[in-house]
């Protein structure tokens, strides 16, 4: 299958007085939802900074949607939105006001421009706070007035520098759900983040950078491996659970108040399933691990080295 | 209105008494500009910014307060020049020469808009998300220096107006005073024009320095203080003498020759610079010196892409 990536680096490299902040990263990107992953200080804001031509890289090139960035960064800047980490908008401001006048600074005609701010506020969910100067919103509305003003000249890609940060529990959730939406959209994402849950949550690929040289790059799934754990939880009576299973044969440990059983195929799976009834415990939760994208990261980080 | 079927991505609910439409997203199919769009967007954002236009009230008051005021010259020239319409034959408290001087009180307006346009972007860095857009550093200086110019220029000639009307109206034959001040009609929007672009522009320069507002408008007093009170030292009582070099450090003062040129064809009598050889092209020199610093402190402190 030939899509034309969305974003294209060969030998992009990066570097600063004293410092390499990309190092020869080649890496060839399908539209959809891509997390970018790396500690802080791993070089994603400065890979957002090239993709956006505001910083010129030491070597190699960068296309996003097929435009060769050093060439025509005008072009690849209109097809693109940003919302970075830091607070960026106008306190004494509406969100109506600010979100539409960055709508006409990507070249949307203000009529045009004033009826999508209204239509985007409304989909970050902020339509009814729309009149209301920014420095009164919280942190939660202030994100998502940033990725208002990102999404309103209907860009092909995001850049969503931390979307979450700084946000709560229910903040944070929403933001994702919201991220993830923009798939449905036929919005791409690139979504720099040093939390891996969020990157798991709603990313469909993963790229993972580490002091500015690329660690791995892949589907989300395909990075989620089974690790032929089982964990069972049965409230506080995990010690009456392992016991038992030891003398089925079974290896099991009791973890953080759970059971984590090694099991070997589904006839194993079934035991556990009847030693729990015949201790007559209570079934909270029974599941096959999955490797997290943290054992992946720190997997492949320690392949590298 | 929005049928969610018109929506990528929407989702209704499907109940039978009613139902909960989200209107999901729409994309923008319609034209869209590049580089002189943006920068077009940001010129007007910054005027109404400037006016005070969907602010509130607090914020319009002083533009417009000052608009009045550099018109009360015009309406108390036309209205004396009415009430004596039949005793004195030419009644002038203003000419349109000095006029433009007046319109030196804008300063004032300069001190307190073009910090107010400008230090906000940098100091609530709002900077990277405009460079994140179809717009390049010169474009933003064009776009602000041009909107504070633009009123400058607009609040230095509607009060011209007013006079050159009202004039016309209370003289004997509005015709024949037209006919007879014709070259007002091009020597006072010119020099209008040179006065309202040096202050914007030294106002804009000024204000990209900081980010904290109190600090550029102090700054932009400062300067013209400094440099009229220390030229005012310099040229001492020399204007009875032949005049003074010291004349053109006043940095305020730069567009007023040139003013004088343009109304009178050489520099003004009364002026320190009156009696120096070759003190209007000096003048304009000096002018340009200014502006051409001007312009590179604000093409430094804009020029956003790293190398």
């Amino acid at each position: 299958m030939s899509i034309e990536p969305l974003l294209r680096l060969t030998g992009l490299t990066k570097q600063y007085p004293g410092v390499t902040a990309l190092n020869d990263l080649t890496l060839e990107l399908p539209p959809g939802r891509i997390g970018l992953v790396g500690a802080n200080g791993a070089g994603k804001s400065t890979m957002f900074r090239i993709l956006l031509g505001l910083a010129h890289p030491t070597a190699g090139h960068v296309e996003v949607c097929g435009i060769d960035v050093a060439r025509d960064p005008i072009g690849v800047r209109s097809r693109l939105g940003y919302m970075p980490e830091h607070d960026c908008l106008p306190l004494d401001q509406t969100a109506a006001d600010v979100v539409s006048t960055f709508g006409e600074l990507s070249g949307l005609p203000a009529r045009a421009a004033r009826q999508r701010a209204s239509d985007i506020l409304d989909l970050v969910g902020l339509d009814e706070a729309r009149f209301r100067p920014i420095g009164g919103f919280s942190t939660g509305m202030r994100q998502r007035a940033k990725l208002a003003q990102a999404l309103v000249g209907d860009p092909v890609l995001v850049l969503l520098d931390e979307p979450t940060a700084g946000l709560d529990p229910i903040g944070r959730e929403e933001m994702l759900k919201l991220v993830d939406r923009l798939g449905s959209f036929g919005i791409s994402v690139l979504m720099a983040t040093h939390l891996l849950d969020d990157v798991q949550a709603v990313c469909d690929h993963v790229v993972m950078i580490d002091g500015g040289t690329l660690v791995v790059s892949g589907e989300t799934s395909s990075l989620l491996e089974r690790t032929g754990l089982v964990t069972i939880d049965v409230g506080h009576h995990t010690d009456d659970l392992v016991a038992a299973l030891a003398r089925r044969g079974v290896t099991a440990v009791a973890a953080d108040g759970l059971v984590e059983a090694t099991v070997a195929d589904d006839a194993q799976m079934d035991l556990l399933r009847d030693v729990v009834a015949e201790l007559g415990l209570p079934l909270f939760r029974l599941s096959t691990r999955l490797t997290s994208l943290d054992e992946a990261f720190v997997r492949r980080s320690g392949e590298l080295a | 209105m929005s049928a969610p079927t018109s929506s990528v991505g929407s989702d209704s609910a499907d109940s039978g008494r009613g139902a909960v439409y989200d209107r999901g997203y729409r994309p923008y199919e319609g034209p869209r500009g590049r580089r002189g769009a943006a920068t077009l967007a940001l010129y007007k954002a910054s005027m109404r910014r400037a006016l005070g236009l969907r602010r509130t009230w607090r914020q319009k008051v002083a533009p417009f307060v000052l608009l009045g005021v550099v018109t009360v010259p015009a309406v108390v020239n036309v209205g004396i020049g009415y009430v004596l319409r039949d005793r004195f034959e030419p009644f002038e408290i203003v000419t349109y020469r000095e006029y433009v001087g007046v319109s030196a009180a804008l300063l004032l307006f300069v001190a307190l808009v073009a910090p107010d346009v400008i230090c906000p972007d940098r100091r609530q860095k709002v900077l990277p998300l405009m460079f994140a857009r179809p717009l390049l550093g010169t474009d933003y200086v064009v776009a602000k220096v041009g909107a504070i110019g633009t009123i400058l220029f607009a609040f230095s000639f509607l009060p011209q107006v007013v006079l050159f009307v009202g004039n016309m109206l209370v003289s004997d034959a509005a015709l024949d005073y037209f006919t007879g001040h014709l070259d007002v009609l091009w020597k006072v929007p010119l020099a209008v024009l040179v006065l309202s672009m040096y202050y914007a522009a030294i106002g804009c320069a000024l204000a990209s320095l900081t980010d904290r507002r109190i600090v550029a408008g102090a700054s932009v007093i400062g300067l013209f203080l400094l440099t009229s009170i220390s030229s005012g030292i310099i040229v001492g009582d020399s204007q009875f003498e032949g005049g003074s070099y010291g004349a053109l450090l006043n940095v305020l003062g730069m567009p007023l020759h040139l003013r004088d040129v343009i109304f009178l064809g050489h520099i003004d009598p009364s002026s320190a610079l009156s009696g120096v050889g070759g003190g209007g092209w000096l003048a304009l020199a000096c002018y340009l010196l200014v502006l051409g610093a001007s312009s590179a402190v604000l093409w430094w402190r804009y020029r956003w892409v790293e190398r």
